[in-house]
């Protein structure tokens, strides 16, 4: 970083000596103001960006026409045969579905669940704020911490279920053994961790809507309905826009949980993620090529993704 | 080399001038703890000088697939404990034992790969064996162990009109694996009992999971399950909580590797525990087994040389087969080895089971623990371990299981 | 939306019992932390009275130092790594708000695509780079990694925050003669304490918390870090949730003191420009 920074400022070519005054010294960088602005400040984020999630983005791409397989050379280029592949693998597909599940479970139900808590807890006293504290720790707590509690609650013999029998409940369900429910219980657990979030986001926002906004709407004899629709959640649209992205990111990204818990199970990919699935070919299948063919599948709908969730915080921009 | 008495030179010899330093991958478990590790080693190390041991640990018990990320990023350890050789060995990144530093093992070619043998075949496991609760038989009324398939289908029907779960089988969280072993046992007695080398057929393409044979195994298990005797339940508990599910009296009988007798003895439940072999249709006896699992020498070890002499001197040590035996069960192949007398019950009648295998010829390979040429290509026993639990849950038909393996296995081997 | 005037004790009431239903696997490990290994099957949900230190001491007197060794590693690179995460991210944050050119926005997709990548997926080809650079296996390398994966994630935050402060106070103290790098440091970056906050409280919880890349980077026998001695002690502990239990606690402890030390300011930090509050 420091060598750039003397590459702009005071670079051999310029005969001037550095400490003359400042206004000459602001003059000379307009020689090369907007390339130099942005090796300053750009480019050291760009570069350890570029060689350590770029560059592995490309190489993935690359890989993705190979039968590269570390433990079976050598590595061979076969055009698209691993996309042709994939669009048929219906494990592939049950990965997407379910991280498609995930994703919008979460989305939702965090969003409801978190605007539903912070109305809750949008007074001052003492008791709201150490509510948030409560909320809000999960969030800064370890995923693989959060599977193993959730995983002694949720097993079958675990404390929920216990408990359930405990209140006459004869048979109740497998929340992880059930290949029908497990899903959403990874979903669940996922949600539980991020409400917190949302919690603290909407609470921000709320504290934004001003009181007399609030108090002549209630004048003019608006119910409470009413005044949420038309003065508070409009106000709440950028805190939806965040929990937003970050639930989706969430979402999308979701492999510890299953790691820890699942295993992808019970049975053949009941609960098994895109990021799961591109683990568990290249490190257990050993087919590299294979499993980048699904990481750029994985990749292209990101960044469909990133585009679209761009495209709305711009408008939002906009209208502010 | 590979004396069998203990060592007599003392653990600390002095350090020698220029020392070897090897990195070895271990994994913990609860038997086989980090204390278990450190004393095994030096003991190892004593018998080698000129070797210092750089001790590394697994991250969970999966230590196959761990190895297989070190081996990504460049770091494959010196030697390895207890990996499977499958696909290192192919690509030439582990070092073949010669038949003469192999000439103190009873099965010295036990997992070899193109006639290679890439890891220690320093001990041998019944898989599996079942483990039962006398205090359940007995309160279900059942006066014998089964001998056919059908008495313990009958056994199964008692315990469970006696309000008990017949079976525990586990295999939840990461432990999917642990669901295997009931197939394993009809695979044995309804497979590989007619044809020993039923998957190196399956790899010439000679047979197919879907061939009536297989497909009745693992119809068994899908009744197993369907009529109750294995409990669902299992599938969301983990490998130490089945045991532990078992040890509190959840179920009756426990279908478990060898390797449980040590525990059971170890620490005794309330109840005691007997021992009989999975049964067949015709009451024959089978017996699978598993031998292997050693030590294994990376072929880009600092010096290959020194690694083997010092993985053959670990794998060979009486005390270190005598901690293995006591922690994990282990029923060492190394000649002229006889496991401490003061075992408890549980080990003496599984060891009994195995040596009645080895008089009646009855041993057979034991389905998706195999190594070596014999084995499953990577990634397909995990494949098999995640369709068992649909067996069991009735997502899948037994057809319809074997089906998929069939599909997995061409995905694999593409 | 509850009419607060009529029903001024339901509010507490409902609030108090979401908040305990919330808490309740939260409450479940902590209490056993404190119980006998032995007490915890039979009776997971009592208070642990009278409370036992056993377990805690139990971590600590580890004979492979696993929680300890992995404390100071994993202090040194969360510290390292926020810290650089903060300056960097600031300063390209701050770029991309006041750029508006083609190729900026440009660089803000491929930025945001980074966001949503999972660790799993590019950690292999990342390994190969690192490889490259000789950085495989040392604090250094994972420090980098960590810099390259949440580089968005703080640019995003930053840019927010960014386009609240007036441009005309920059140019202001430009007309001054002022560098552009003085002015971006002693004007502008002050102004961001919020947004520093948040991007140090979130990215200081995720990079101490991350299992993949450390186990991965550091491998085997260059120490791991508190997080990855909770993963290894699952395997370990098996069904001995008292000391499991004890471990994560402690692995928790330093950054949920980290987070309330910096709470203040960092919810406005995360909504600074976005939601005006």
């Amino acid at each position: 970083m420091t060598d750039t920074k003397h590459a702009v400022r005071g670079g051999p070519r310029l005969a001037t000596p550095p400490r003359t005054s400042r206004a000459r010294r602001s003059g000379r960088a307009r020689l090369t103001p907007k390339l130099g602005r942005f090796a300053l400040f750009a480019l050291p984020g760009l570069v350890a960006y570029g060689l350590f999630v770029l560059l592995p983005i490309l190489m993935t791409g690359y890989y993705s026409f190979t039968n590269r397989n570390p433990f079976n050379p050598p590595t061979e280029f076969v055009g698209f045969r691993n996309y042709v592949t994939l669009a048929g693998d219906p494990e592939f597909l049950q990965a997407l579905t379910n991280t498609v599940i995930i994703t919008l479970i979460v989305t939702v139900l965090a969003n409801v669940g978190g605007l539903l808590i912070a109305l809750l807890l949008d007074r001052p006293s003492k008791l709201y704020v150490a509510l948030r504290g409560v909320f809000f720790t999960p969030v800064v707590l370890s995923s693989v911490v959060i599977s193993v509690i959730w995983r002694a609650v949720l097993t079958d013999d675990g404390l929920l279920n216990s408990a359930l029998r405990g209140l006459g409940v004869e048979s109740p369900p497998g929340w992880l053994s059930d290949p029908d429910l497990a899903l959403y219980s990874i979903a669940w657990i996922i949600t539980w961790q991020m409400l917190g979030f949302c919690v603290v986001v909407y609470l921000a926002g709320l504290q934004g809507v001003p009181r007399e906004l609030q108090e002549a709407a209630a004048i003019d004899g608006a119910g409470g309905l009413t005044r949420f629709r038309n003065v508070t959640w409009p106000m709440l649209a950028p805190a939806l826009t965040i929990n937003t992205v970050m639930l989706l990111i969430t979402g999308f990204k979701a492999y510890d949980q299953i790691q820890v818990i699942t295993n992808g199970g019970p049975g053949t990919g009941a609960t098994a993620t895109m990021a799961f699935q591109v683990v568990k070919e290249a490190f257990v299948g050993n087919r590299i090529g294979y499993s980048s063919a699904l990481a750029a599948v994985m990749l292209a709908l990101v960044a469909g993704v990133s585009v679209v969730v761009l495209r709305v915080l711009q408008r939002r921009e906009v209208t502010q | 080399m590979g004396t069998q008495e203990p060592a007599d030179t003392p653990a600390s010899s002095g350090a020698a001038a220029a020392e070897v330093e090897l990195s070895f991958l271990v994994f913990e478990t609860p038997n086989l703890n980090s204390a278990f590790w450190d004393a095994a080693i030096a003991r190892a190390t004593a018998k080698v000088p000129g070797v210092k041991i750089k001790k590394l640990v697994t991250p969970n018990v999966d230590r196959t697939a761990y190895a297989k990320q070190l081996d990504a990023s460049g770091n494959l350890p010196d030697i390895l404990q207890s990996v499977n050789p499958a696909g290192f060995a192919e690509a030439g990144k582990l070092a073949p034992f010669t038949p003469e530093e192999l000439a103190n093992f009873t099965a010295p070619t036990a997992g070899a790969i193109d006639g290679k043998v890439y890891q220690l075949p320093y001990n041998t496991q019944v898989i599996p064996v079942v483990y039962y609760n006398k205090d359940q038989f007995s309160k279900a009324g059942i006066a014998e162990t089964p001998k056919t398939y059908q008495e313990l289908l009958d056994a199964s029907a008692k315990l469970k009109r006696a309000g008990l779960t017949a079976m525990i089988v586990s295999g939840g969280g990461a432990d999917t694996w642990a669901d295997m072993y009931p197939l394993t046992g009809t695979v044995a007695t309804d497979v590989y009992k007619k044809t020993p080398d039923w998957l190196v057929k399956r790899r010439a393409g000679e047979v197919k999971f879907s061939d009536p044979d297989f497909v009745k195994a693992a119809g068994k298990i899908a009744d197993l399950a369907k009529n109750g005797y294995i409990d669902k339940t299992g599938l969301s508990r983990s490998y130490a909580d089945g045991e532990q599910a078992f040890r509190d009296g959840k179920g009756a009988m426990y279908p478990m590797g060898s390797w449980f007798a040590t525990s059971a003895d170890n620490n005794k439940p309330g109840f005691e525990i007997g021992a009989f072999p999975w049964p067949s249709d015709d009451g024959s006896p089978v017996t699978p087994t598993f031998t292997g699992g050693g030590t294994l020498v990376s072929s880009s070890a600092k010096n290959v040389d020194l690694a083997k002499k010092w993985a053959l001197a670990f794998d060979e040590d009486k005390e270190n087969n005598d901690a293995f035996v006591k922690a994990d069960g282990s029923i060492p192949a190394i000649k002229g080895y006889v496991p401490p007398a003061d075992m408890g019950p549980v080990y003496q009648a599984t060891v009994a089971i195995y040596d009645q295998g080895m008089k009646d010829g009855s041993i057979t390979n034991a389905f998706s623990q195999e190594a070596g040429d014999a084995s499953l290509p990577p990634g397909l026993a995990d494949a098999t371990a995640l369709a068992v639990q649909d067996l069991i849950t009735g997502k899948k038909t037994a057809e319809e299981f074997a089906a998929y393996l069939d599909e997995q296995y061409a995905k694999a081997t593409q | 939306m509850i009419d607060a005037r009529t029903h001024a004790w339901l509010r507490p009431l409902v609030a108090i019992f979401v908040g305990a239903a919330f808490f309740l696997p939260l409450y479940l490990m902590l209490v056993n932390v404190f119980k006998p290994g032995d007490e915890i099957l039979p009776s997971p949900a009592s208070l642990p009275l009278p409370p036992t230190l056993e377990n805690i001491s139990g971590v600590f007197a580890r004979e492979d130092n696993l929680f300890t060794f992995g404390l100071i590693n994993s202090i040194a690179v969360t510290a390292l790594s926020i810290t650089i995460l903060t300056v960097l991210s600031a300063m390209l944050g701050h770029y991309l708000a006041r750029s508006t050119r083609l190729f900026s926005k440009l660089l803000l997709v491929v930025l945001l695509c980074g966001l949503m990548i999972p660790i799993p997926v590019i950690l292999s080809p990342m390994t190969s780079v690192l490889k490259a650079f000789d950085l495989m296996a040392t604090l250094q390398g994972l420090v980098l990694v960590n810099v390259g994966y949440y580089v968005p994630f703080g640019v995003l935050l930053f840019m927010g925050f960014v386009k609240s402060v007036p441009r005309e106070l920059e140019e202001a103290a430009e007309l001054d003669g002022a560098s552009k790098i003085r002015v971006f440091w002693q004007v502008v970056f002050p102004l961001l304490r919020p947004a520093s906050a948040s991007v140090l409280i979130f990215l200081g919880v995720w990079i101490w918390n991350d299992f993949l890349t450390p186990l991965i980077v550091l491998g085997p026998d260059s120490g791991t870090t508190v997080t990855v001695g909770v993963y290894r002690a699952i395997g370990q502990y098996e069904s001995d949730f008292g000391d499991l239990f004890a471990f994560m606690f402690l692995a928790t402890l330093p950054i949920l003191i980290f987070y309330l030390a910096l709470q203040k300011n960092f919810v406005k930090g995360l909504t600074g420009g976005a939601v005006k509050g």
